[in-house]
């Protein structure tokens, strides 16, 4: 619980390759999706803390694969990525329960700080998870 | 291609302006010129027929005139042959008598005789010796003793002058006795001549051969024939009328009638050009006027049609102006729609380059850290060189989010804005900097400013731009003593608000003027400015309903102006 899993979804895979290296290194559990559904196995097979969700992607929109993560993991924490020209698409994304959004082209640092906040979150909400099922039981 | 479609213009104002020329004469001086031809054809004929009738009433006037005399000169011989006895007749010197009595009456009488049954002479009065002579034979004795009265032709007989005479007979129931005077031919010829009618107009008599029995005015002398008798009409009863040419080829309007004692032919005849003087004169007054309107109509159309042309050239020029203006707004959008596309997909291998840049960096400063490279000036140039990748990369996705934010512009949140509090929150925004730089900052903002509705943000975002210009531009002119910005904001006459933004620094060039609200144009040196900021300015006040206009002068400064209505604009995206 302590290391984070990351899951970042785009459909450049040279920025998956990096961004996961560079995460790693930094100490983070890192995987990867090049499309939605690919996304959907690895959060199957895997427990993912925080998804980086590319907005604009071949395929299905990133704010319809955000409703399906949320659908089906509604634990996880979700950040959007964009472009400036679909602010109005992350804020589409906040509404449908994104954690946060980040502009391109990004800076690692400021993933990294975004992506730990998210966790912080995504931590605190099993925390009182945990604490009301003491109580039930 | 523009020439020929200027050409291709000039040709169809042209034939636009031969055809309004044409429509413009043509469609007056048709009604015209049937008005005057109808009008002058009706005008003609009444003309004609009043002059004729005038003529006809002179002519029956003068002769009832000319019949009334010689009726009355026969009543006056029947009188004083009734009156007198035949011994006073007989003697010469009561017919001098009788003919100073009657002369009270007409001077018309030349001498009274006073005849026997056989024609001998029995008295006689007058200035001839005639006394004694016997007219037994003479065709008027034969005549007056058949009929009791005649008046003869004019002839010379014994005395060899013209004169006529009136005869009357009188049968006592013994014996019949014949009174005769001869009437003084240039006296009748005074009476007949009388009429006057214009400058030409004449009367005359001619007998029935078509002897001059009054003289002619123009010309024919007593007893000699009348060369144009052979045209005048035969016996007929009334008057009659008729145009006729004379041997000298003028042409006279006729009207004659035959007198009822005899059988004279009244003349009266007038030249055609002189009777008609009057229709002339229409015909005349007609041609004027025709000439008067075609002057009139002829300049006007050529004037009106000019002006047509002109505005409608003037008209065109706008409407082609206003779809360039058209043209230029759309592939304005166009480009902020392209530029967009192109920024975004910049973004990625952007993204990539500065995830690439990121791992290197950490990379290397783990194999400096682990010691398998040594921290030496060679790899201190690395990292600055990877730190000019970061700018560089940073330099491109300040551009890339500019056009995006061009070509892309939020949806705006207008609202109602005081001014008098919205300003001075801005210009505080850049008053640090002004200070730093020495720049003073002037703000005027008239009490009266109303509110205006419009996007803070968005004006926040025009108004910054425009300080920012402006301090730029006070810096680059380097004066000594700081240089000043002012703020000026006053309401307009149309409603409007007027924010002026005036700098004192080192203007713009005319030609650079023009282009100042284009999409890449900028006079920054490279990396300073993206050449969009005033294109986006230009946009926002725009879709604000307002106007940004700027104006300036080398060397010393510019003025933008900012125009905002202050009513909830209708023109938005």
């Amino acid at each position: 619980m302590d290391t984070m899993t990351l899951l970042v979804v785009d459909d450049e895979e040279r920025f998956l390759i990096t961004t996961q290296k560079l995460l790693e290194k930094k100490g983070y559990q890192v995987l990867t999706a090049l499309s939605g559904s690919e996304a959907m196995v690895q959060l199957n097979n895997h427990i993912v803390h925080v998804v980086i969700l590319d907005v604009k992607m071949p395929g299905k929109d990133g704010n319809i694969i955000l409703k399906e993560i949320k659908h089906q993991f509604p634990l996880v924490e979700v950040i959007m990525l964009t472009g400036h020209a679909t602010v109005e698409s992350a804020i589409d994304g906040l509404k449908s329960g994104a954690t946060d959004y980040l502009t391109k082209p990004i800076d690692m640092d400021e993933l990294i700080q975004k992506a730990e906040e998210a966790f912080e979150k995504r931590k605190r909400v099993e925390e009182k998870i945990r604490k009301a099922e003491s109580t039930r039981s | 291609m523009k020439p020929t479609q200027e050409n291709k213009s000039n040709d169809q104002y042209g034939s636009l302006r031969r055809m309004l020329l044409i429509n413009m004469l043509v469609i007056p001086f048709v009604p015209f010129l049937l008005v005057v031809i109808s009008g002058g054809y009706f005008f003609y004929t009444s003309i004609e027929n009043n002059t004729i009738a005038t003529m006809k009433r002179i002519v029956g006037d003068h002769r009832q005139f000319i019949e009334f005399f010689l009726d009355e000169r026969k009543s006056d011989l029947t009188w004083v042959l009734n009156t007198y006895s035949v011994d006073q007749l007989s003697q010469s010197e009561q017919l001098q008598k009788i003919i100073r009595a009657l002369h009270e009456k007409s001077v018309a009488f030349a001498d009274l005789g006073f005849f026997d049954e056989a024609g001998i002479h029995l008295a006689y009065w007058g200035p001839y010796q005639l006394s004694g002579k016997i007219y037994s034979d003479a065709f008027w004795f034969k005549e007056v003793i058949k009929k009791g009265w005649y008046i003869s032709d004019v002839f010379l007989g014994f005395r060899n002058e013209p004169h006529f005479i009136i005869a009357v007979s009188k049968n006592d129931g013994k014996k019949k006795w014949v009174l005769r005077a001869t009437i003084d031919s240039h006296v009748f010829t005074d009476l007949v001549e009388r009429v006057r009618i214009g400058k030409t107009g004449e009367a005359y008599i001619l007998n029935k051969e078509g002897y001059f029995q009054t003289e002619q005015r123009s010309g024919g002398l007593l007893m000699t024939h009348d060369p144009e008798h052979e045209k005048n009409p035969d016996y007929h009863t009334g008057i009659e009328t008729f145009i006729q040419k004379d041997q000298q080829g003028s042409e006279y309007l006729y009207a004659t009638t035959w007198l009822k004692s005899n059988d004279w032919l009244l003349v009266v005849r007038q030249e055609k050009s002189d009777a008609f003087k009057s229709l002339h004169m229409a015909t005349l007054f007609s041609l004027g006027i025709s000439a008067l309107s075609g002057m009139l109509i002829i300049p006007m159309a050529f004037y009106l049609a000019g002006r047509i042309i002109r505005r409608m050239e003037k008209m065109d020029a706008a409407q082609s102006l206003l779809e360039q203006q058209l043209i230029g707004a759309s592939r304005l959008a166009e480009l902020g729609e392209m530029a967009a596309g192109f920024a975004h997909e910049i973004n990625n291998p952007l993204q990539i380059m500065k995830s690439e840049k990121a791992l290197i960096d950490m990379v290397l400063t783990d194999l400096v850290k682990d010691n398998p490279l040594k921290d030496s000036d060679e790899i201190h140039t690395l990292f600055d060189s990877l730190s000019q990748i970061q700018l560089q990369i940073n330099r491109c996705a300040k551009i890339t989010q500019s056009i995006l934010k061009f070509g892309r512009q939020g949806e705006p949140a207008p609202q109602q804005i005081t001014l008098q509090q919205f300003i001075p929150e801005i210009t505080a925004m850049v008053e640090k900097r002004a200070e730093v730089e020495g720049i003073r900052i002037k703000k005027e903002i008239h009490a009266k400013t109303p509110q205006i509705y419009a996007d803070p943000s968005q004006l926040q975002q025009v108004l910054l731009n425009l300080y920012n210009n402006a301090i730029d531009a006070i810096l680059e002119k380097k004066s000594p003593d700081g240089g000043q910005l002012s703020i000026l904001v006053r309401p307009d006459k149309e409603r409007n608000v007027e924010i002026s933004v005036i700098d004192t620094g080192v203007g713009i060039s005319p030609e650079n003027l023009e282009k100042l609200f284009t999409p890449f144009f900028t006079t920054k040196p490279v990396g300073k400015g993206t050449g969009l900021g005033l294109a986006v300015c230009y946009g926002i006040v725009q879709s604000m309903g307002g106007k940004l206009t700027a104006i300036s002068q080398q060397g010393i400064g510019t003025t933008f102006t900012l125009k905002l209505p202050t009513q909830i604009s209708t023109k938005r995206e």
